[in-house]
């Protein structure tokens, strides 16, 4: 391995020669997250000393280009100590490793990096813990590990519990597709916290994915993906209320869905042979006290929403059209002529939409990039019904609805394998 | 100032400790005797150590392996008479052997005639130098120590019919020192055996010596008193004279013991020793660099005393509950090696038997700061038998050759105090000293060495530490210093081969010089100093400018 993979720098070997054989790796990957990065650091370490006393730990930064201190106040945090000052916080030495890329690096670079440490040190169980997320607590640590490093589980996705308009993305598109396709419920394709095995750490490095685009901007939901196409054991650790360092812009969106809507896809399409067959779907076991998954919301700029949406249909109307089948393309044109107060953009619609999406991405009827990159108004007009018809629904009403869309997705599954297989 | 004009022999003493009962018998009646113990003197002067702690010797009826005195001013009829004693301390002195001998001063044995007299009536003279009460419920924040065999520290004597105070076994009453007249006979119990000619003591069960409602009845002031006071006396009539103290408490509560150096000479580093065993298991040096940056300065002419094994349980009194139940885990899954909070083995078979692990604990014993005790047998890698109750199994005896009884007696087997260890694997036919010294290689040999090297320099037993800290974990270095000398050692924690890299910067120019075969190594230049390591193997360099 090491005379191949030579990303990753001599300095970072030397350090994680030191740390040697461990039992539990934490990657942190990290850009100018000086805000946040202390108090997650010291979470991972609470839990270390809360919950495995005993283990061989390290802690690995991976850092892409930071210029606001990360790296230096990652490895200088605060050690906590006995507070009488007496006996040992835990046994054994906790290692902080950490390496920095001169430039801003894709994720799918920094978490190919967090799992050839994992393969070097042989840990037996990793996490990736992202300080994006404000409110890292010790307890998500062991919420996560535990089942990977105790129970032998390969992949563990988070669950939080999210406001009813946060997460719109996982509960509007990836998780009803994911569970359509691939006949798994995961509520979380794109966590910015999980845990996987070590032997799926070693699985994952070895495919031959990493220069793949789609990969390297979200290679959380392909590891997600993947480790229920292959016959890893997966689970769900309820974690709690999520918060963010930084709020959601309307660029992050765009963003969002050419990550993980482009790795989604990029799943589908390289393992057609694994959920063509699959019918209905299966729970995935969930660990973690019980939970509601949806709380109270956030404000949201719904007007800008609806613009942005009707302005992407006319100024996209060519690709759409090469992307989406006759009725469907007339039906998007069709609302996209409604006012505010009537307009809807349906289950059955929004369904019928992703798929030819997906089914599009699979033929490349045009460059798959900018055919993501279409969605994303589409996605917003969806947001914008649901906020319009959710706006006095109760938290159990959103798991209702959430429910009934992810239902419509594997109604119309079959439609979906036409599309795909249709020649044209 | 109180070391001016003094040795400070104790500083560069490597201690033997040993219990004359378990060492040798010269009369085949199956307990170690003095004129046994002088036969040995001459193994022991090869060996290299240089004192002797001996385990307590006085009358007793022996419920408590001697620590239940029954008269402080002889010897044992078992052990020889006190002429025996005698000529084992001049036989000691002539080797260049000090002794130390064992005064327990909080307790004595409820068949001790101080403790008869007191029972037998309210209105005795010698009523008032033990703890009495009428009621059980007074003292009730201090602990119970031995939890595995009483439940209060309060024992009902039927005799007089009131409540005795007993911080130990319900057998051995607490003496008074509220009463001066018990301080002034245990001065003059101190002074006898000072006269004879005994170079110190160690002074049992220290922290208990004075008791006083809604407190723990540990370190308190009125026990420093005590010990000032003892101290004082010693400075003047006895200045070579050291006190050496059993506080099993957390470094910065026994600190209080060396005072201002007017109160002990020594104490043991107790939280230490488990941490050592601990750091091996957990490859690891973290336990031991934070037990030490945890320890305080004591004044110049002090010293710690620390030590693998002795002859109690290792105890675990002084480590968290995680610490401890790793220890458990690791040391002790047979539930009949665990006694109170410790557990009761010898050093060789907590360490699997394996050479390299004991010589590794060997040396991070004679190179941390402080002067180490060696347990009788642990210096050939003898075992021990959980089987025999109590702490008796890590106090067999002494495995001399492989003929009868080990070499210990020619008494009938049946007769011995103990049986000798016999199994396959750690019996007398297999670990003894004659086969050891026959081979140049064996764990004895190799010992005589370690012992020859700590010697060499009086670095190891007076020097500073000074950690460094390579970023791998399971490599324990640090430079130990005293005025130009600078020894640095390196140990491998790890059952694996290790490369460590030392920041040696500050020694730019020294030349290492392996203290073993005495070769040169290369000189330090500013580069880091790569260094690889077999499976727990320790280097000492002495850091020479040349």
């Amino acid at each position: 391995l090491l005379a191949e993979e030579t990303f990753l720098d001599d300095d970072f070997l030397r350090q994680l020669m030191n740390v040697g054989e461990v039992d539990l790796l934490i990657g942190i990957p990290s850009h100018n997250n000086v805000a946040t990065i202390g108090t997650t650091v010291e979470a991972v370490e609470e839990s270390f000393q809360q919950n495995f006393v005993r283990e061989r730990v390290v802690t690995v930064n991976v850092d892409a280009g930071s210029r606001d201190g990360t790296v230096e106040l990652f490895l200088n945090a605060a050690v906590r100590k006995n507070a009488n000052g007496r006996g040992l916080t835990s046994l054994r030495t906790e290692h902080r490793v950490a390496t920095r890329y001169p430039h801003t690096v894709l994720p799918g670079q920094v978490c190919r990096v967090i799992l050839s440490a994992a393969e070097l040190v042989r840990a037996k169980a990793c996490a990736v813990i992202s300080p994006v997320s404000s409110n890292v607590t010790p307890s998500w640590i062991a919420s996560l590990l535990k089942p990977a490093y105790r129970e032998k589980i390969d992949f563990v996705a988070p669950l939080y519990s999210r406001h009813k308009y946060d997460g719109l993305l996982g509960r509007n598109l990836l998780y009803p597709m994911t569970r359509a396709t691939f006949g798994r419920r995961l509520r979380e394709l794109r966590p910015t916290e999980y845990a996987f095995s070590g032997q799926f750490a070693s699985y994952c490095l070895n495919q031959d994915v990493w220069h793949e685009e789609e990969i390297a901007a979200s290679p959380e939901t392909w590891m997600a993906v993947y480790s229920f196409c292959s016959d890893f054991r997966v689970s769900q650790a309820f974690l709690g209320k999520k918060m963010h360092a930084v709020t959601s812009s309307g660029t992050d969106i765009v963003a969002a869905v050419r990550q993980s809507v482009g790795a989604l896809f990029w799943c589908m399409e390289s393992q057609q042979s694994v959920w063509m067959g699959r019918t209905g779907s299966e729970a995935i076991p969930t660990t973690g006290p019980d939970h509601e998954l949806t709380t109270e919301p956030q404000r949201l700029n719904r007007k800008r929403i609806f613009e942005l949406f009707r302005s992407g249909v006319a100024e996209l109307e060519g690709i759409l059209k090469s992307v989406l089948s006759p009725e469907t393309h007339a039906e998007i044109r069709r609302i996209a002529t409604l006012d505010e107060k009537n307009f809807r953009l349906g289950g059955e619609l929004w369904t019928r939409t992703a798929f030819e999406f997906a089914a599009a991405y699979h033929r490349a009827v045009l460059n798959r990039d900018h055919l993501i990159q279409a969605l994303v108004p589409l996605y917003r007009g969806r947001i914008y019904s649901f906020l319009l018809e959710h706006n006095e629904s109760s938290p159990e009403e959103i798991e209702a609805d959430t429910e009934a869309l992810c239902l419509e997705f594997e109604r119309q599954k079959p439609y979906l394998i036409e599309r795909w297989n249709a020649k044209e | 100032v109180a070391e001016q004009g003094r040795s400070l022999w104790y500083k560069d003493a490597v201690i033997y400790q040993l219990h004359v009962r378990t060492f040798c018998d010269s009369n085949d009646d199956g307990i170690g005797d003095f004129p046994g113990l002088i036969q040995k003197l001459d193994y022991l002067q090869e060996l290299g150590i240089n004192a002797i702690w001996l385990m307590p010797f006085f009358p007793s009826p022996l419920r408590d392996d001697g620590y239940d005195t029954s008269d402080y001013f002889n010897v044992h009829p078992s052990y020889g008479t006190l002429d025996d004693f005698k000529k084992f301390l001049t036989a000691a002195h002539q080797r260049g052997i000090r002794i130390i001998i064992e005064l327990v001063l909080n307790h004595t044995s409820d068949q001790h005639p101080w403790f008869q007299e007191a029972r037998s009536s309210r209105e005795n003279p010698k009523r008032d130098w033990y703890v009495w009460s009428e009621t059980d419920d007074r003292y009730k924040e201090a602990r119970i120590i031995f939890l595995d065999t009483e439940m209060s520290n309060w024992a009902w004597d039927p005799i007089s019919k009131s409540y005795y105070w007993h911080r130990f076994f319900s057998h051995q009453p607490d003496l008074n020192f509220d009463n001066p007249a018990v301080f002034e006979m245990m001065w003059q119990a101190m002074k006898f055996w000072l006269d004879i000619g005994v170079d110190g003591f160690r002074l049992d069960a220290v922290p208990y010596l004075a008791e006083r409602e809604g407190t723990s009845c540990e370190n308190l002031p009125e026990t420093h008193a005590i010990v000032r006071e003892f101290r004082r006396r010693l400075d003047q009539a006895y200045p070579e004279a050291m006190l050496l103290a059993e506080a099993n408490q957390w470094p910065a509560d026994v600190r209080a013991y060396f005072a201002e150096g007017d109160e002990f000479h020594m104490a043991f580093h107790f939280p230490l020793m488990p941490r050592m065993f601990m750091a091996v298991q957990l490859e690891d040096r973290k336990p031991i660099i934070e037990i030490l940056e945890q320890t305080p300065q004591i004044p110049d002419a002090c010293q710690w005393c620390i030590f693998l094994r002795n002859h109690d349980e290792l105890t675990l009194e002084m480590v968290t509950d995680v610490e401890r139940d790793y220890m458990y885990d690791e040391y002790a899954k047979d539930k009949a090696m665990r006694l109170n909070a410790g557990i009761r083995r010898r050093l060789a078979p907590m360490m699997d038997n394996d050479r390299r692990r004991i010589q590794l604990l060997n040396v991070l014993l004679m190179s941390m700061p402080g002067t180490p005790i060696i347990y009788y047998g642990d210096e050939i890698g003898m075992g021990d038998n959980v089987y025999l109750g109590d702490r008796n199994g890590v106090r067999t005896p002494m495995q001399w050759n492989g003929g009868w009884n080990g070499g210990f007696s020619r008494a009938d087997p049946e007769r011995l105090y103990s049986p000798p260890i016999s199994n396959p694997v750690y019996g007398y036919q297999a670990i003894n000293v004659d086969s050891q010294q026959r081979s140049p290689h064996s764990l004895l040999s190799w010992m005589k060495s370690l012992i020859a090297i700590r010697k060499s320099s009086r670095v190891f037993s007076r020097g500073t530490i000074e950690f460094l800290r390579p970023s791998n974990h399971r490599v324990l270095a640090y430079v130990r210093q005293l005025g130009e000398e600078k020894i640095l050692v390196v140990n491998n924690l790890a059952a694996s081969a290790q490369a460590v890299e030392l920041d040696l910067r500050h020694y730019k120019g020294y030349i290492p010089i392996e203290m073993v075969g005495r070769n040169l190594f290369p000189r330090i230049g500013e580069v880091p100093y790569l260094l690889t390591l077999g499976p727990y193997h320790s280097y000492a360099f002495r850091l020479r400018r040349i």
